[in-house]
């Protein structure tokens, strides 16, 4: 059951990538993240080349994120303003993001950038999540009121001109941190091959202070937008797309992203962001492993 | 597919040896397709001019199958601050991306090293023709072999089997991941250490078909394949949220 894909030039047994599609398919529609953080590194443990891995993630996440996104529009739970505004900037930082990608692949760091600041990252995004699921997770079994949210005062993200009425997320708040978040997850997603969910989510509900209902549908509009953009830049200057192993990774994506939306209707909010919480932390201790556990072999051998 | 049994290139080494090689391949072109999953190549030939009742010498029939020349970057990593991180690089221009050898015994009983060098016959006898490193390159060279070893690109084996006293065949077996181009498939006749008879023969690898087809639309029409892919993932994940919709 062996496919050839003609890109990344090497043959693979296609039921194992169909299923890697499934799985981070499904995590993908359960949290309304692009899934990209993992399927890019199961990808290169598979045998990928990391460049085809990261710009093939892509297609994946497009498809899946566009399968939630129908279903989240049809419960109105998108806030297009919110979602076009975070765009504009993640459209530039995609482009800074592939320049950089460039520049880190010729001095050999591209591993060593990607890890260093995943793990801060993503440890710091678990650990809010986790201590906050978890204490609303005990009020509610406490028999408590569940507590909302304890609101953390950013006088300075009040403070920024440039303010506009966002309607659906009843907000009132200035565009600027909106579009440095696209900006940064832009970046991210060039490097990287991911969609940037994991961050955006956590930044729309902490720091812009989003209602939860909207926050997924949203982030996967501005997820969907950086996705194709990178494509396209990637095809172009790096011609590391490969569509079969698209197409696949995308078979499985969609089905598994409508299993994944499906699961999430019955889980409550706090339920949501712990099990994120507990992924996005094991794969920062995966990737922390990587860092300072003594390779099997020192010696690799990489791209030009 | 064709399967045509091609003699090419018959060369002596020396018009004036007694013993000559006649060799062939069974394929001179491996096709790779959607369902390519690697492939088995037969080496095959004969010594001619045997002279008889002569006293027997040790003789030897090497087989090299070489793939295109490419260059190899090899990392070290090491340890900074607690951290593994890519350190130190040489990058090895003109090694082979492909490197098959079958001998009938060991290299070493078979000629002396400066033939071998000489050929580069042997996995420890290829260098590369150029080096970038800041320090002796040697470590990161083996790293290469062991490395290529691995994924069996590179092999070195004793895999010629005498059929007859003069009939000589050897399997070599072309991997999924191979480099697409030509490849040279080399036969050396040894006697007492010293090449008597040679040839060479070209074999073509490569993609054909959609393959083909995909390959070149993504490097020649770079913005419509990127358009294509993201058409794909765009209407596979609409029509996937159309099928699963249900009332609920």
């Amino acid at each position: 059951m062996e496919i050839y894909l003609p890109i990344a030039e090497m043959s693979v047994q296609w039921i194992v990538i169909l299923g890697m599609g499934l799985g981070v398919g499904f995590l993908s529609g359960l949290f309304g993240v692009g899934g990209g953080f993992l399927l890019t590194p199961l990808l290169v443990f598979y045998g990928i080349p990391s460049g085809v891995a990261v710009a093939t993630t892509l297609s994946h996440i497009t498809a899946s994120s566009i399968s939630g996104a129908v279903t989240q529009w049809k419960k109105r739970a998108i806030d297009f303003k919110m979602a076009g505004v975070m765009l504009a900037g993640g459209v530039v930082g995609t482009g800074v993001g592939v320049w950089l990608f460039a520049i880190m692949r010729r001095a050999g760091q591209m591993d060593l950038v990607v890890s260093l600041t995943y793990v801060p990252m993503l440890g710091i995004i678990g650990g809010i999540m986790l201590r906050e699921s978890l204490r609303t997770l005990r009020a509610r079994r406490s028999g408590n009121a569940p507590t909302r949210i304890h609101p953390v005062n950013h006088v300075w993200i009040h403070g920024l001109p440039l303010k506009a009425r966002f309607r659906q997320s009843r907000l009132y708040i200035s565009i600027i941190p909106p579009i440095v978040i696209g900006f940064l997850v832009g970046v991210m997603s060039a490097i990287m091959g991911v969609g940037g969910g994991f961050i955006i989510i956590p930044a729309m509900i902490y720091l812009l202070r989003m209602p939860t209902n909207v926050v997924i549908g949203t982030s996967l509009v501005q997820i969907i937008g950086v996705a194709i953009v990178t494509t396209l830049l990637q095809a172009t200057s790096n011609y590391a797309v490969d569509i079969v192993l698209a197409a696949i990774l995308v078979a499985g994506g969609v089905v598994g992203a409508q299993f994944g939306v499906r699961a999430g209707a019955k889980l409550r909010g706090e339920q949501i962001r712990f099990l994120l919480a507990l992924l996005v932390l094991a794969v920062a201790l995966r990737l922390l492993w990587g860092l300072v556990v003594t390779p099997a072999d020192v010696y690799s051998i990489g791209g030009s | 597919m064709r399967r045509a049994l091609l003699f090419v290139f018959l060369l002596a080494a020396s018009p004036a040896a007694a013993e000559q090689l006649v060799s062939g391949v069974s394929q001179d072109l491996i096709q790779i397709t959607s369902t390519y999953k690697g492939s088995d190549i037969v080496v095959f030939g004969a010594i001619e001019g045997q002279p008889p009742g002569e006293p027997r010498t040790p003789r030897d029939i090497v087989v090299v199958v070489r793939g295109p020349e490419s260059d190899i970057t090899v990392r070290r990593r090491d340890r900074v601050a607690g951290v593994w991180i890519n350190h130190d690089a040489a990058k090895l221009s003109g090694m082979p991306a492909y490197y098959f050898l079958a001998s009938t015994r060991p290299l070493n009983a078979i000629a002396p090293q400066n033939a071998l060098t000489h050929y580069s016959i042997g996995l420890q006898n290829l260098q590369p023709d150029a080096v970038h490193s800041h320090h002796d390159y040697e470590p990161f060279r083996q790293a290469a072999l062991r490395h290529l070893t691995k994924d069996k690109l590179y092999t070195e084996t004793s895999g010629v089997e005498f059929l007859s006293e003069t009939l000589f065949r050897a399997h070599v077996p072309v991997p999924a991941g191979v480099a697409r181009g030509q490849y040279k498939v080399e036969v050396y006749l040894f006697r007492d250490g010293e090449v008597q008879s040679a040839q060479s023969t070209p074999l073509f690898i490569d993609q054909t078909g959609l393959e083909r087809r995909l390959y070149n639309f993504a490097h020649n029409q770079a913005f419509g394949y990127g358009l294509a892919a993201v058409a794909m993932a765009v209407i596979m994940g609409w029509i996937s949220s159309l099928l699963f919709r249900r009332p609920t």
